[in-house]
């Protein structure tokens, strides 16, 4: 009685507060909304996936280090595909565009037709020159081209591909210049620079440059398609604009406070964080349709009754299962802020934010919005006897519930065992590439790098000491070999192949050193010196620094698979155990490798609290453990058919799906606890278990049918998504709360009726004030005490 | 040009090389060489090289014909594998021992290969600014710059900077003549001069240490067979 006073006096202070303050209310949320309005333009896109994992992730830092010394591998690739590649026009055409990337200053090196040298020996004489010096005019010449560039170990499957098709200019960029300045001038240099050839881009600038264009692309559709989807749903919903207006207004506001505090918060927008305000503007609503249409069903019921007066009674019906529907929302997204994904966190985080303002607005400003509006809210139009879809399809599910509720949870076991068993075809994937459709040019671009030039994604290795010494060198030699060998693996570059060359070109292949590492300190030095009068320092500057201390070894991946990138890694691993030297390993892919382990771990850390959290608040809400196990069973259901229907359905868990169980969580457990506060209300009133599961369904089970389809078809914006993984999330999310549907409205009421648990039959705070208001049948209580939907649609 | 060109060439000399290469970083590299040069009317420039610093490349010898209308011609004896090759290679703006300094640096320059003009203000503050362009694109290549912009002393025609542009005609690289050394006969010949790198942002040095002038030195001397004493 002391809490039910506490909360009467509560909703006393907070009506009289809304009355009295209800222009500031509403001008300070408007101003929240224009801050965050004016702060929304100060937003920038990350488009560099290593960000998503903390900088303390030892890839990261191994990473940093070699990138500190042979600058960032982050390989830019021009290709150029004709039938035959090696025709005067096609040629003339590439070193034009050679030529011009090659003075860009945001562009380091470069290998290209043009630059790779031939480095040969015959008669004693060593030639180190231009592979090709001169274009050929004629076809002979072209043909005999081409052949030796085949022969090249430094040409074949680097700068043109083995069918001869495709040629490449590869470019390695650095940071001196802005890298949207330097993909521009590349592109410039590209148009003004026509030819007979079919010019495709790729590269990891190029993926995150169609990242930052796509995810502004995102944000404009996305966000108003989802808008106008919740419009629609709030005027089926609310019937009058001026209704709709109130708790579109909370949506509106909630997003915008949302987006705004990420560069409020120092932070910028991810592939994901595009998520957020789908999933605001597909959640925020509720409380407001709720308090919008409870407000309509009061006004019905007491006409002529001052509007302060409705609204205290309206603050009053605010009951229990409201506020831990909020509050298992927020649980739900809270647990990402376990994640190790960094743009998980910030998803976590700005969701919950919003939401929990939603309900602040809408505790609020609605109040206030409907005590400054004029007549009118109320609709005059009844809600009609007859008999809707929905109504007839539960009650035919009632009486089967009644009737087989064994058989039910015997069928419901063997579909969620049958559905969740791809779990084990589950697979991880953090490759960027596959953000993009098949059709994208930067998909396409990547199968053309992986399949013909040794892949976009690398590996490195950087081995710090002495290179010259001789068991330093063949060590890296016997590295170089073993990942040559590995399944994945593109092309390995290394100074020790470049040794080998050497070696073929200074002794003839009968002779004991051809093809071999020098095996003293100063034949090894020699050769560099060799090297330095004939070729360019730059030709290898990427494989060893100036004085020799340190080695780098680049493996391109050209299947940069996570399973494939581990198992390499251990190869490297292998490889280097005592090592003479100190080893480092980073690179892209193993960042990548990384980020994927992050995403199993994150994806475990995140359920686990979520599960937790809303285990102890359901065991809270219904008074008992048993309970709390109880309304977690959909739940967990509906997470075992989601990993398995992913798993059969060959989505892999991404940066953006790994979300999915956590907003599943925060968003579906609403329906089981609707349900289940409904049906102890039907129960303690005094009803049979039968009578209970049919008067639940015909009231609550209908009402949750209708928010659980707003909230699906609020999510369903993301199918327009340009992401193929954003896409993914929104088909899964509407499956997931498709299945926490069922699980609320078919599991859950057949496992009440079966084994009819002993927490069942608790009393709520809810049901003594609608005793005390006296106002209702059953039915009519426990519909307003829970959605809208009943009064209005 | 001419008369900058015709004071720089020389006959003979022997001399120690100091040539350092400074990275962005700091981080350095040392070459100690002494090099024997002399120069034939027709303009072919024979140089022989011998590595004295660091220890591990101590002996390598190299000797270079450097010819003014063939691909230049270079053997290289490699002491640690006893084994001399030869390389052949057509490139002037090939780097000179990985230094910024390219092998048509080491030379004289050939003024055939460019058309020179007076720039604006050439001979104010006593020096002629001049401009030297490949004569056609082949030589452009050949010496890896577009352009190049000379700066000599009205004084005494030594030139004191050159300036390299690339294909963008942006500048990319600066050589400035430090120290020169003056020879008995008038001439000079450069004594410490530095390339500075502005894409890569690397210096490489070249200081002439032990300079003997007007040396006789026999044809003789510049044989592979001397390579591998």
């Amino acid at each position: 009685m002391v809490f039910m006073f506490h909360l009467e006096l509560i909703f006393n202070v907070m009506t009289d507060f809304i009355y009295k303050y209800r222009w500031i209310i509403i001008i300070l949320c408007l101003l929240t909304g224009a801050v965050s309005l004016l702060v929304i333009p100060k937003t920038k896109v990350d488009p560099e996936m290593r960000n998503y994992i903390p900088q303390s992730i030892e890839s990261r830092i191994e990473t940093d280090k070699i990138e500190s010394e042979f600058g960032v591998q982050d390989l830019v690739i021009i290709m150029f595909t004709d039938d035959n590649i090696f025709q005067t026009n096609n040629l003339n055409q590439i070193k034009a565009i050679d030529k011009s990337i090659s003075i860009i200053s945001g562009v380091s090196s470069r290998i290209s037709p043009f630059t790779v040298k031939s480095i040969s020996s015959a008669e004693g004489m060593m030639t180190v020159d231009p592979l090709i010096k001169g274009i050929p005019a004629d076809t002979t010449e072209l043909k005999h081209l081409g052949k030796s560039i085949l022969e090249n170990r430094f040409a074949r499957g680097i700068v043109v591909s083995s069918d001869l098709t495709t040629a490449s200019i590869t470019a390695t960029i650095n940071n001196s210049v802005a890298e949207k300045t330097t993909l521009h001038e590349i592109d410039s240099v590209i148009n003004s620079n026509p030819g007979g050839t079919k010019i495709t881009k790729g590269g990891l600038p190029y993926i995150r440059q169609s990242i930052l264009k796509d995810v502004s692309k995102d944000g404009v559709i996305l966000i108003p398609v989802s808008l106008i989807i919740m419009i629609v749903i709030l005027k089926l919903n609310l019937r009058s604009w001026r209704n709709v207006i109130m708790p579109f207004s909370v949506v509106v506001l909630t997003t915008a406070f949302s987006i705004a505090l990420i560069p409020l918060l120092g932070w910028k927008i991810s592939i994901i964080t595009l998520l957020v305000p789908v999933i605001l503007i597909a959640v925020a609503n509720n409380y407001g349709i709720y308090l919008v249409a409870r407000f309509q069903e009061l006004g019905k019921l007491h006409p002529g009754t001052p509007k302060k007066e409705l609204i205290r009674t309206l603050m009053k019906s605010l009951n229990m299962p409201i506020l831990f529907s909020g509050l298992t929302t927020v649980a739900g997204v809270l647990g990402l802020l376990t994640h190790s994904i960094i743009p998980a966190r910030q998803v976590g985080l700005l969701a919950a934010a919003g939401v929990s303002v939603a309900l602040l607005m809408s505790l609020f400003l609605i109040p206030a919005l409907i005590l400054v509006s004029g007549a009118g809210l109320i609709s005059k139009k009844g809600t009609g006897d007859k008999k809707s879809l929905i109504e007839k399809i539960l009650s035919r599910l009632s009486g089967l519930i009644i009737n087989y509720p064994g058989r039910i949870l015997l069928v419901s076991a063997v579909v969620i065992l049958f559905l969740s068993s791809g779990i084990i075809l589950l697979k991880i994937n953090t490759n960027q590439e596959n953000y993009f459709s098949r059709k994208h040019p930067i998909r396409q671009a990547s199968a053309i790098i992986n399949s013909k030039f040794g892949g976009s994604q690398s590996i490195s290795v950087m081995i710090k000491g002495d290179i010259k010494d001789p068991e330093i060198m063949r060590r890296i030699d016997i590295l170089t070999l073993g990942i040559e060998q590995e399944k994945g693996v593109g092309n390995v570059f290394s100074i020790s192949q470049v040794m080998r060359e050497m070696s073929k070109a200074i002794y003839t292949s009968n002779e004991q050193g051809y093809n071999t590492i020098p095996d003293t300190r100063e034949a090894i030095a020699q050769m560099f010196e060799l090297y330095n009068m004939s070729g360019s320092p730059d030709d290898f500057k990427q494989l060893t620094d100036l004085d020799n201390t340190r080695a780098h070894i680049l493996i391109r991946m050209s299947e940069p698979e996570n399973d494939i990138i581990n198992s390499v890694k251990s190869k490297i691993s292998e490889l280097t155990s005592n090592f003479p030297a100190e080893v480092s390993v980073g690179g892209y892919a193993l960042i990548m490798a990384d980020f994927a382990q992050s995403i199993i771990k994150g994806q475990i850390s995140s359920l686990l609290f979520a599960i937790i959290t809303v285990f102890l608040l359901l065991s809270l809400i219904f008074r008992s453990f048993k309970g709390g196990l109880i309304g977690s069973i959909p739940l967990i259901a509906s997470i075992m058919i989601l990993f398995g229907i992913m798993g059969y359905s060959g989505i892999a868990l991404d940066a953006a799906t790994a979300l999915l169980s956590s907003i599943m969580i925060g968003v579906g457990v609403d329906f089981t606890i609707q349900y289940i506060w409904c049906f102890n209300i039907q129960i303690t009133s005094g009803l049979s278990y039968p009578e209970a599961t049919v008067s639940s369904m015909k009231t609550i089970g209908r009402s949750i049918i209708i928010n659980a389809f707003s909230v699906m078809a609020g999510f369903s914006a993301l199918i327009f998504s340009g992401f193929t993984s954003i896409r993914f999330f929104g088909y899964l999310v509407i499956i997931s709360i498709g299945s926490c549907l069922i699980g609320a409205l078919v599991i859950i009421p057949a496992f009440l009726m079966k084994y009819k648990p002993g927490f069942i039959g608790f009393e709520t705070e809810n049901k003594k004030f609608r005793k005390n208001e006296k106002e209702s049948t059953i039915v009519g209580v426990t519909t307003a005490a829970f959605t809208s939907s009943s009064a209005t649609a | 040009m001419n008369k900058s060109r015709d004071l720089s060439i020389t006959g003979s000399f022997s001399a120690n090389i100091n040539l350092t290469i400074t990275e962005k970083s700091g981080s350095m590299r040392n070459r100690v060489i002494s090099m024997t040069s002399k120069s034939y009317p027709d303009g072919l420039e024979k140089r022989f090289i011998r590595f004295i610093e660091p220890a591990d490349i101590r002996g390598t010898s190299m000797l270079v014909f450097d010819n003014k209308n063939i691909a230049d011609e270079m053997w290289i004896y490699l002491p640690a594998l006893k084994k001399t090759r030869r390389i052949v290679t057509s490139e002037k703006g090939k780097s000179f021992m990985s230094s910024e300094f390219s092998n048509a640096d080491m030379a004289s320059p050939s003024v055939s290969d460019f058309i020179h003009r007076h720039l604006d203000n050439s001979g104010a503050n006593n020096l002629w600014i001049i401009e030297s362009t490949p004569v056609n694109e082949v030589k452009a290549d050949e010496y890896g710059y577009s352009k190049k912009i000379s700066y000599v002393s009205t004084k005494n025609n030594q030139v004191q900077k050159m300036e390299y542009y690339n294909f963008d005609n942006d500048l990319f690289k600066v050589i400035e003549i430090k120290s020169i050394f003056p020879l008995t006969d008038g001439k000079f010949m450069v004594k410490d001069m530095v390339a500075s790198n502005l894409a890569t942002s690397r210096k490489s040095q070249i200081l002439f240490t032990n300079i003997n002038e007007g040396i006789k030195i026999e044809d003789s001397y510049f044989t592979v067979q001397n390579l591998e004493r």
